[in-house]
């Protein structure tokens, strides 16, 4: 398939008339019949034993219907450790611990009854950082796991380990080596919209909830066990997504806030909205986890890498989400991005008294792509190596599999170097500036799914209307990445018919299919092989009908079309073609024989063909569903072994920067990002997705930060959590996409949603180092942190 | 958030006598900085007086000297083309004020009563010598408003009284000024900041006016600068001397938003860039 109707055209997007308008509905314009608001008393301690709630004041206040704690509602386990309660009723672990909540019938009161519970607190000396948490005799932040088996460390029990090759021997025929420590800080999503759902009870007591979730099956399993938990075996949950306001990880997990909204629904017997402000989103929903990477890598005299050692700290904070699987793809580049033949690599994730983290875009590669491509410029400069040629050295290339075991079928590593090398000047730049400076850094993500659960499928139901609508029904979701407007022009282009018959239905579990989650860049890989081989399907229905249908049809078109014009002499039509499914076709939504003559009649549009088929004795209305699941492995993490997706992306960015070195401010003067995509779909949702992720890669390389103070978050508003705004983005941006068509690709493309801000950090901070000489290693590089720097290297 | 009641006066001294009435509460100009406190808990008023409906309070008028009332919009000084050309680095200091949205809202009253050391108009109002001019049930008095802020948060506002006005006089043809704002991003509040003017004879600079935002506990003219450079041949040597006295003449702390040593850094810096930058020296 190279001749593409849509695919690669300017399709503009389905949802985004009513968005721009504001008539989309968020989960924050949802409004239920009787509908209450809840609101959670959080700890505002970090670590402390709970003596006692009084609850009293807070019930009495009118229009409050319902207060609960752990000690009047059923006992919740959350997480996937199972380590973390809806409600905290002994301990509280973190400075966001949820250890009460009220349902009320407004906003308001709800938030009065908060601040009118009064708990005891024993106050406990708590845990701050992984090092402290690993000393010897270091309190425990949990006594006992999830079955009651008494922990002696503070260590989370779960490994991520890679060793192949001979690390010894790599290292001896090493002619140039470095090592560097580098971290990264706790970064909120910073999403739109913030969180919030609805949960709803019915008189059979089954569950309807509307949540942000970017997993809503996963989260039916979770919901649907919680439910067992409070009492209600075999009731089940159906979850609705609103449209969302951006997600970037957030709909990951399940959450705290969701079980507690359960639970005051169940109570009251009413639908109970729970609705974080921008300030709870800020200090009480899970952010990206910090992290501290040590690596040691080592080239031979010719610059070929011969080894390379990672090691990894995290720090998990007081329970564990999927922050704690972050080293899952931390090893993709660690083992894979370049040819490096002996490999370690090593994950520790400690427990402390910090906020416990959840996935955000990228999930854990931009950290180790960070440490990574710092590291190998520094290693570049070591060697006196030109830090592109390094890279092109060592270039993955189509049909390797690394030592990790992916499979590596397409590669456009070395293509995309090229690009930067070229766009950026490189040749005329690097090394030559004053106070100006090129860097670069490449990426390796996953592009065919990433098949970190049992399943890493995706269903579809495609629906045929009497009027030749496609409406379509897919687990995956849309949070404003431009999932439905590549199903849109998926369906249109893989059935034959306009965009604008095709009808994206709202994600439900009550009625699409399963979909393992749209996370991993998988959106539109799976969504597109699905439409595939759901519209294959349909298809053959049709073309099946057609054998009948199509030759009485068009005769009967004919008959109008001569009566309309007198004297028109039809060609010769040969209708035994009709027998033959393989010679039909259908083109924008009409039916007709392949390489017929172009009289118009017989072009059969295709509602009135599925009236035909429709109202008719035994007639029939069509659907095809399909179920793809990717040919890819669950990877073994303790051994660091498997091809955990189907195909894989590389690319790379370079930036040119200007340092000001009396305020130690970066200015970005021009950037050039270079992504491998397998084929453009939707040209402007792609764009659409480098700009938005380049935004959130140099806010994660310059300005954003949480900073905490013995857990607490300390800039939890946007007035001191600085994310870029289009004043930040104010330079040239050249976007390379380079297409090499993949064959597990839907038309041919991978996945692209995350690269986009994988390697911005290091490019920025390779340049950085080009422009002045200073080599920062903790993000965010801040003006603060080059300016020390720069101090340092003046006294030198 | 807790409830409360809202009024709105049709007269100052509607304004006043209710103020003066109802215990524990505020007059509420744009409400950019107050409503952030009142939904933070910080606040808790039992009612809000809203002045935006009392005649000439949002108005300017330039007749000799410059009046701008109090309840004049952000977005309203950037707009008045008078007011650009006589009162330019006012204009150029109300550019820096957060986004559009809270420029459309945010008044320069509000952004002088709420007595922050780093907002964006008291320092340009200071080096323009503007005069604030107050009103209570018994009078009326001006203030010079280097007078006016005490402390943070705190005005010499006492709490029946309401600034009314602002009167700055015309600047002479041969004076120049500059503001500077460094943020962390672009859109944001000012780590440090230095608005700087300079009355020049030939060489020889008769008058200097520099004031330093988030430097100290308010917004702050820094008068040593002002004596070293007025009646000298300004030289990029004197400037450097000025970027020290003004490191030196400082008394940031540090916070979320910066250090104290890179507060000092960037206010020095900026004096020197300012003076560059009027006296076309290029950079330095």
């Amino acid at each position: 398939m190279t001749d593409f109707r849509f695919i690669g055209k300017r399709i503009s997007r389905p949802d985004g008339p009513d968005k721009a308008a504001g008539k989309a509905h968020y989960i924050h314009d949802l409004k239920r019949p009787g509908m209450l608001f809840g609101k959670i008393k959080f700890s505002q301690h970090a670590f402390a034993r709970i003596k006692h709630i009084d609850t009293s004041k807070a019930e009495r206040i009118p229009g409050v219907k319902a207060v609960i704690t752990a000690q009047n509602t059923p006992e919740i386990r959350i997480g996937f450790l199972r380590d973390n309660f809806a409600l905290k009723k002994e301990k509280v672990r973190q400075y966001r611990d949820e250890v009460a909540a009220v349902a009320a019938i407004d906003p308001d009161i709800a938030e009065e009854a908060v601040e009118q519970i009064r708990v005891e607190y024993e106050i406990q000396p708590g845990i701050f950082s992984p090092d402290e948490a690993l000393q010897k005799g270091a309190p425990l932040i949990h006594e006992n796991d999830s079955r009651g088996r008494a922990r002696t460390d503070n260590i989370v029990p779960i490994k991520f380990h890679h060793e192949s090759g001979d690390l010894g021997a790599g290292r001896r025929s090493a002619k140039y080596m470095v090592e560097g420590e580098y971290s990264t800080p706790l970064v909120q999503q910073s999403c739109m919209g913030t969180a919030g759902c609805i949960a709803e009870f019915d008189m059979n007591r089954n569950l309807t909830l509307w949540a942000k979730t970017q997993i809503p099956f996963l989260a039916q399993r979770d919901f649907n066990r919680a439910l067992s938990d409070m009492g209600l075996q075999d009731k089940n949950t159906r979850v609705i997504v609103p449209t969302l306001g951006g997600a970037f990880g957030t709909g990951l997990d399940t959450h705290t806030y969701e079980y507690i909204t359960i639970l005051l629904a169940f109570r009251t017997g009413h639908p109970v909205k729970i609705l974080y402000s921008r300030e709870e989103e800020f200090a009480y929903l899970s952010p990206r986890q910090s992290s501290q990477i040590r690596i040691l890598q080592g080239c031979d005299s010719n610059g070929k890498l011969v080894f390379r050692k990672v090691e990894v700290l995290q720090d998990n904070g007081a329970y564990t989400s999927w922050g704690a699987t972050y080293p899952s793809v931390m090893m993709l580049p660690a083992t894979s991005l370049y040819r490096v033949p002996n490999v370690f690599f090593d994950a520790r994730l400690v427990y402390t008294n910090n906020t416990y983290c959840q996935a955000m875009r990228g999930y854990g590669n931009p950290e180790l792509t960070w440490a990574l491509e710092s590291n190998l410029d520094e290693l570049a400069e070591e060697a006196g190596i030109d830090s592109y040629e390094l890279r092109r050295l060592n270039c993955n290339l189509p049909g390797e599999t690394t030592p990790m075991g992916l499979k590596i079928s397409t590669c456009g590593l070395k293509e995309s170097l090229e690009s930067v090398v070229k766009k950026i000047e490189w040749k005329k730049k690097h090394k030559k500036g004053k106070n100006r400076g090129v860097g670069m850094a490449s990426l390796i993500h996953v592009g065919g799914g990433a098949r970190i659960y049992k399943s890493d499928a995706s269903g579809i139901i495609l629906k045929l209307d009497d009027f030749g609508n496609v409406y379509v029904y897919h687990g995956g979701v849309e949070m404003g990445q431009g999932l439905h407007a590549v199903l849109t022009t998926a369906v249109a282009e893989a059935l034959g018919v306009r965009p604008e018959k095709v009808f994206i239905n709202p994600t439900d579990t009550g009625t699409c299919p399963w979909d393992v989650g749209t996370h991993a860049s998988r959106g539109t890989f799976m969504a597109g092989n699905a439409t595939l081989l759901a519209a294959d399907k349909l298809r053959t229905k049709i073309f099946e009908l057609a054998t009948d249908v199509y030759p009485r049809e068009v005769k009967k078109s004919l008959e109008k079309y001569r009566k309309k014009n007198p004297g028109y002499q039809p060609p010769e039509i040969d209708f035994k073609k009709a027998a033959r499914l393989e010679n039909f076709d259908i083109k924008d939504g009409y039916l007709s024989i392949k390489d017929g003559p172009a009289e118009p009649w017989l072009n059969l549009e295709l509602g009135r063909f599925l009236r035909a088929v429709h109202f008719r004795s035994q007639g029939q209305m069509l659907t095809a569903e399909a179920f793809y699941d990717p040919p890819n492995e669950l990877p073994d993490f303790e051994k660091g072994y498997g091809n955990i997706s189907a195909t894989y992306v590389y690319g790379t960015q370079g930036v040119e920067v200007e340092v000001d070195t009396e305020t130690g401010e970066v200015k970005i003067l021009r950037l050039t990002a270079a992504h491998e995509v397998g084929k453009v779909l939707n040209p402007e949702g792609l764009k659409g997705q480098i700009y938005g992720a380049l935004a959130q890669g140099i806010g994660y390389a310059l300005y954003e930060e949480l900073k905490t103070e013995k857990g607490r978050i300390l800039n939890p508003n946007f007035k001191d959590y600085k994310i870029p705004t289009i004043q930040e983005m104010d330079f040239p941006i050249d976007l390379d996409f380079i297409e090499i068509a993949d064959e597990f690709g839907p038309f041919g493309a991978k996945g692209i949603a995350e690269p986009g801000l994988v390697p911005t950090a290091p490019a920025i901070a390779n340049a950085i180092y080009d422009a002045v000489g200073v080599r920062i290693r903790d993000l965010p590089i801040t003006p603060e942190k080059v300016l020390a720097e720069l101090k340092k290297l003046e006294r030198r | 958030m807790k409830r409360f009641d809202y009024f709105l006066p049709q007269s100052l001294e509607e304004a006043l006598e209710l103020k003066k009435k109802i215990p524990n509460s505020r007059f509420i100009a744009g409400g950019t900085d107050l409503m952030v406190q009142i939904r933070g808990g910080e606040l808790k008023p039992s009612a809000l007086i809203s002045l935006r409906s009392i005649p000439d309070l949002s108005s300017i008028e330039i007749n000799g000297s410059i009046r701008i009332g109090a309840m004049t919009t952000v977005t309203d000084l950037i707009y008045n083309p008078d007011l650009e050309h006589q009162a330019k680095l006012l204009v150029d200091a109300a550019r820096r004020v957060g986004s559009p949205q809270i420029r459309n809202v945010a008044t320069v009253g509000g952004n002088l009563c709420n007595c922050s050391p780093c907002a964006d108009l008291a320092l340009s109002l200071l080096v323009l010598e503007a005069k604030a001019r107050i009103q209570s049930l018994s009078g009326t008095q001006d203030v010079p408003l280097q007078k006016f802020f005490e402390s943070p948060g705190k005005s010499c506002l006492s709490p029946d009284q309401i600034l009314t006005d602002i009167f700055i006089e015309p600047v002479s043809s041969n004076t120049k000024s500059v503001f500077l704002k460094k943020g962390r991003v672009k859109m944001d509040l000012a780590v440090a900041s230095v608005a700087l003017l300079l009355e020049m004879e030939g060489e020889i600079c008769r008058k200097a006016r520099v004031a330093a935002g988030s430097v100290a506990p308010v917004p702050l003219r820094l008068q040593k600068v002002e004596v070293l450079l007025e009646g000298q041949a300004l030289s990029p040597e004197l400037a450097d001397l000025a970027q020290r006295m003004a490191s030196e003449s400082v008394a940031p702390i540090s916070d979320i938003r910066g250090t104290e040593e890179y507060r000092r850094q960037i206010v020095g810096v900026y004096v020197k860039r300012g003076l560059a930058q009027i006296l076309g020296w290029g950079l330095v």
